[in-house]
């Protein structure tokens, strides 16, 4: 068994990497990510899902009920991390996959997947926790910057996690930005990352998250019509009922953290395509507490203060 | 309230009485005849007495008092004395069963107002047997989980008091604990868990108090372990007492410290492992606030000891102690330091100023120069714990003699190999001791003197030796040095070329130093490829005339070029960079830029016409062919004096752009909580602001110029690109949508702050090109004469080169004016300490509660907060 499958099999046992594993995962991640384009393409057969917020056993759940990695092909459409207890095993074994089936699953980019973001909501302190030094969240936000911004399904259904950008209305036009950066407080791949779809906005409103837009139906329409797509499929907004169409089945929003902050109360759906982009949800809840174990956070074994 | 009233009817006659009130003259005034019941006060929870007469008119309404103030006499009288009648009242009962009745009742809710109440169903009779705690035994329990779970906030709170009125109930849970442990009883185990994890879910500071005390804490852990919900049973007793090593760095002799730091210790494996599930945020940031308490008690009982920080210096520099305690007291240092976060900033400084004092380090220099990884590494965290509370203290120490080998070993540390060890550390220690932000007067310029003189010629020589020597791209690995390291040598060079841009200018140019990092575009690696692409990026945002044509005159842009090409069509990251870095070029106009590129490649670029960026880089150049060159200011054929007013208006340009960048960066350096990876992101902004010009301002600008550009020039072409128009229009929408108010409000803030300065900085912009332009002649009375000349670097590359040891003499000459301006340029709008102050801040009341935090949060995360907002 090769050293990433030993990985791979102990991140599903959700024990963390040692630090050095964890340098050269990201290496080779890198390597990977950085061939692939702000606009993926991905072939169909796919299951795509939505949040998953360090929720680990959630995600494990997830596989069950999806299939495993190789064998299925996956599309996350971010937010790996913050929130849930396991945002370094969660975030790390998506990205062992990567490294170990980059054509079977890609990964690209959330909100969350930011140095100013995981310093608020829990990356940060928990990779603190974990590993006593900010190192490893300096390598896991670095490997953020390389991740795409956008999947493009059999050339019909565009992926993204937040939404559309006023500055984007061809897919050509997302090419020319050089992803490799902290996600930036505006312009398109901010947009990209943070916007979401609203009922009663016309065009485009202002987003109360203060970064990213609100867009309308009509938005959606022209979009899908002008580069010939069949509907956008997001992310980044709970939904209770783990999807949620709108604007006449023209975008869905994809929501894979169940019992959300272990207190939503939510359910979680992933969609699944098949090679003919037919569709099917698949709803899944939280994991049983039984199959939790005990947190993996023990704190160092000895201390002088 | 309806069963009451149907029992208080039943016994009408019982319920008779008179109403008698003691007037002035100290006699009973009789006030009439009627039935008493008790009933809720006007439609509040509080229970009164009513008498009403025969027609239903109130007689007396009495909210029955908690106070012990009735007094029943002759079996068949209740007076008190009442506060809002102000006056003694009596009621006369006609039965004495029904003043015996009604005096329970009282009795009975003044028990339940002196105790909980536990169905909210205040004073009904049935419960006030649960208005005391009941006996702790096993078939309790079970009631007293119950009431605990089941009741409201203002009864658990009743219940609290209960629990710590009552001395034996923990002592009598925790014999029960150990009693059914024995029997292996699981059943009660679970009970007792149940009861045990909602007693701390009630989440009260004198009850955490009392059950985290030496003698409770261990056996609350093991009533812990039998949680049954999990299948097995937990071992964290086992954990904490056979495996778990206290280690003592320097003796501790005072035991209420060694009590506060072996129960810190288990608080905090309380919180993080046996609780990690059950708890609410807000017990969370209760266990918090005691183990962050508990650490600035254990830190300022220790630093005040000055015995024993005396005795740790003592050994730490004495040649007699053993490597491998040298080694602790290193590690023993770190964890002092780090917790001493938990003291007032105030108090944490003083701390600092008195370890760096007592020769911390001179400690750290040598901490770095062992053979032992970790060792090292720790000595590099504890450097960084000292930035982070104030950057100076480090600084003031590297630019004296003692301390000029730190930086040194700094450098040295951040190129070499740690092996599997990440060492992300050097870069960001480097980076603070670098950040212009935070720099200020001397100590600025000796740092960055020093930087330039000793170490960058360094970090450029490991590039250079790490880049095969011809061009062919893809062979294999090359020299020794990591990847990693050349990635964290071309970031730190993106972020000096951010914060002292004419520094690096004249080192840049002198030293063709942007030659030599784009030798980075011959490793296989790609992301070292696009790190080379994003250097040039970084440059070319300076707008500075002197490296462009240096670019241009060079051919610098040609391996950019070449892999673009060979390249192909592949969509990649590299390919997106360079589309931007044309896009840049193209929106920005940099003229002589869009000419070199098309003139020289486009031969090679002309299968990419596809692409938008490409094409429209075609187009803008053909728009300068018709406008004629007469009106395009070239810095070939141009007269040298229109260069040389061109250039200040440039660097006039340039100073307002830049002081945009800071406040830009001052304010995205706030919302972190933390600073300590402030470097990261400030440059990921230098970066992202280079964007933003790309954003409708500047967008806008550009616009203008085109139109200019466009007289007589027909928009079919243009209007074929299209997109660039739309983008522009949605972005305009954008921008006036999401901070139109803010952003004039700002900028002209600023402008009115810096306006004054404006001349001043001309000045030195002037000064700085002069003495730029001095650099090659040497000779003052050539200055003006050969200045355009030289400044604009047409000296041939070997006379360069033969010059380069002079140069060397006056770049450090020229450089301090050039770090003199720079300083008066670069200083944020903000003062930068009240800025780190703030972010300072907010990581502290991020540890006391997350409520704090919600209003910290940057306002483009805020709605984060919401539950709904991922």
């Amino acid at each position: 068994m090769s050293d990433l499958d030993r990985q791979i099999e102990q991140l599903k046992r959700c024990e963390p990497l040692k630090e050095s594993e964890v340098k050269a995962l990201c290496l080779k991640a890198m390597e990977i990510l950085v061939e692939e384009s702000n606009v993926q393409r991905v072939d169909a057969p796919v299951t795509i899902c939505g949040d998953i917020h360090g929720q680990f056993y959630d995600m494990k759940e997830l596989f069950r009920v999806g299939g495993d990695c190789p064998k299925t092909n996956y599309l996350f459409l971010g937010d790996f991390v913050d929130r849930g207890f396991y945002s370094v095993e969660t975030f790390l074994l998506l990205l062992a996959l990567k490294v170990r089936y980059p054509d079977r699953i890609t990964l690209i980019r959330g909100n969350h997947e930011s140095r100013q973001i995981t310093q608020v909501y829990g990356f940060y302190d928990e990779c603190l926790r974990k590993y006593g030094s900010a190192n490893v969240w300096r390598y896991c936000t670095d490997v953020f910057d390389y991740l795409s911004l956008s999947a493009l399904i059999e050339n019909k259904i565009f992926s993204v996690h937040g939404g559309l950008s006023p500055a984007i209305s061809t897919l050509d036009q997302i090419r020319t930005i050089d992803r490799k950066q902290e996600v930036p407080h505006d312009g398109a791949m901010c947009d990209l990352l943070w916007s979401d779809p609203e009922d009663i906005v016309e065009g485009w409103g202002l987003s109360p998250r203060g970064a990213g837009f609100l867009f309308g139906g009509s938005v959606v329409s022209s979009f899908n019509h002008a580069n010939n797509i069949d509907y956008i499929c997001r992310a980044h907004q709970l939904v209770m009922e783990g999807y949620k169409w709108m604007f006449n089945n023209q975008i869905v929003t994809v929501w894979s953290a169940p019992n959300y902050c272990y207190r939503c109360g939510n359910v979680a759906a992933i969609l699944e395509l098949d090679e003919n982009l037919e569709k099917q949800f698949r709803v899944f809840d939280a994991a049983p507490q039984e199959s939790r174990g005990t947190p993996a956070k023990k704190p160092a074994p000895d201390y002088f203060l | 309230m309806g069963v009451q009233e149907k029992s208080l009817a039943s016994c009408n006659s019982m319920q008779r009485v008179k109403v008698y009130q003691l007037n002035d003259e100290g006699k009973w005034d009789d006030h009439g005849t009627g039935h008493v019941t008790v009933d809720y006060y006007e439609r509040s929870e509080d229970p009164a007495l009513y008498v009403l007469d025969e027609e239903n008119e109130t007689l007396l309404m009495h909210r029955i008092s908690s106070d012990d103030i009735y007094r029943k006499q002759e079996d068949s009288i209740i007076s008190w004395r009442d506060s809002e009648y102000a006056t003694e009242l009596a009621l006369s009962f006609q039965e004495t069963s029904g003043c015996s009745y009604i005096w329970e009742h009282i009795c009975n809710v003044q028990r339940n107002m002196h105790f909980s109440n536990l169905n909210n169903d205040t004073f009904h009779s049935s419960n006030s047997e649960m208005s005391e705690l009941p006996l702790v035994e096993l078939s309790t329990l079970p009631l007293i989980h119950k009431t605990i779970v089941e009741s409201g906030i203002a009864d658990q709170i009743r219940f609290t008091d209960l629990i710590l009125n009552d001395q034996e109930f923990f002592r009598k849970l925790m014999e029960l604990f150990r009693m059914c442990e024995d029997l292996e009883n699981m059943e009660g185990l679970h009970v007792i868990f149940r009861v045990v994890k909602a007693i701390i879910l009630l989440n009260s500071p004198q009850i955490f108090e009392k059950i985290f005390g030496d003698e409770l804490i261990m056996d609350i852990i093991g009533s812990l372990e039998y949680d049954p919900d999990i299948p097995q049973v937990q071992h964290h007793r086992k954990f904490l007492k056979e495996h778990v090593v206290f280690k003592e760095a320097i003796p501790i002799k005072d035991p209420s410290v060694l009590s506060k730091i072996h129960q810190t210790y288990r608080v905090g494996y309380l919180k993080d492992v046996v609780l990690a599930r059950m708890l609410d945020e807000a017990t969370v940031a209760n266990l918090n606030s005691i183990i962050h308490s508990n650490n600035a008690i254990v830190v300022s009982l220790l630093k005040d000891d000055s015995t024993f920080i005396q005795e740790m210096f003592a050994r730490l520099k004495s040649p007699t102690t053993s490597p491998e305690s040298k080694k602790n007291l290193v590690y023993f240092l770190y964890d002092f330091c780090s917790l001493s976060k938990s003291l007032q900033m105030v108090q944490q400084l003083r701390l600092f100023r008195d370890l760096v004092s007592e020769g911390i380090f001179d400690i750290i220099a040598e901490a770095l120069q062992s053979q032992d990884n970790r060792l090292v590494l720790t000595g590099t965290d504890i450097l960084i714990l000292f930035l982070n509370q104030d950057p100076n203290l480090l600084r003031s120490y590297v630019i004296r003699p003692e301390g000029i080998s730190l930086m040194g070993l700094l450098v040295k540390g951040m190129v070499t190999d740690f092996g599997d060890d990440m060492h992300c550390q050097f870069l960001e220690i480097l980076r603070s001791l670098l950040d212009s932000y935070t720099l200020s007067g001397a100590q600025r310029d000796s740092i960055i003197e020093i930087f330039y003189e000793k170490h960058l010629g360094h970090l450029i020589e490991v590039i250079v030796a790490s880049c095969p020597p011809d061009t062919v791209e893809g062979t294999k690995s090359w020299g020794n040095t990591k990847p990693e390291i050349l990635l964290n040598i071309c970031d730190l060079l993106c972020f000096c070329v951010i914060h002292h841009p004419y520094r690096i200018k004249c080192n840049f140019l002198l030293n063709n130093v942007i030659d030599k990092v784009l030798l980075l575009m011959r490793r296989k690696e790609k992301y070292l490829v696009v790190a080379a692409v994003r250097f040039i990026r970084t440059v070319l945002s300076r707008h500075d005339e002197h490296i462009i044509s240096h670019i241009i005159r060079n051919g610098l842009l040609k391996p950019i070029v070449d892999a673009f090409v060979r390249n192909g069509h592949r969509y990649n990251l590299f390919n997106s960079a360079v589309l931007e870095l044309f896009e840049y070029i193209r929106k920005e106009n940099l003229k002589s830029l869009i000419r070199y590129i098309v003139d020289t490649f486009w031969t090679d670029l002309a299968q990419f016409e596809d692409l938008v960026g490409i094409q429209s880089l075609k187009v803008k150049y053909e728009q300068y062919q018709e406008n004629g060159g007469t009106k395009v200011p070239n810095n070939v054929t141009d007269p040298r004096k229109r260069v040389d007013v061109r250039a200040l208006e440039k660097e006039e340009e340039d100073y307002f752009n830049e002081e945009s960048d800071e406040e830009d960066t001052a304010s995205a350096s706030l919302p972190p909580p933390r600073k300590k990876q402030q470097g990261q992101p400030t440059l990921s902004n230098g970066i992202a602001k280079a964007y933003q010009s790309l954003s409708p301002r500047t967008g806008g600008l550009v616009d203008y110029d085109d139109d200019e550009d466009e007289e007589g020039y027909t928009p079919p072409p243009r209007r074929q690109v299209g997109t660039p128009d739309d983008e522009e229009d949605s972005l305009r929408l954008k921008r006036k949508l999401a901070s139109k108010d803010k952003e004039s409000d700002l900028s002209k803030r600023q402008r009115l702050n810096k306006n004054p300065k404006s001349k001043d900085s001309v000045f030195a912009a002037l000064c700085s090109t002069l003495s730029q332009a001095v650099l090659p002649g040497k000779k003052a009375a050539s200055i003006i004469n050969r200045s355009p000349k030289a400044g604009s670097g047409e000296g041939n590359k070997s006379s360069s080169e033969q010059n380069h040891k002079d140069g060397d003499d006056s770049v450090s000459r020229g450089g301090s004016d050039d770090s003199a301006s720079d300083e008066e340029r670069e200083k944020p709008p903000g003062s930068p300490r009240g800025c780190l102050e703030s972010a300072q801040s907010m990581s502290d009341g991020r540890q006391l509660g997350s409520e704090d935090s919600a209003s910290l949060v940057p306002p483009n995360s805020s709605p984060e907060m919401a539950v709904n907002g991922s």
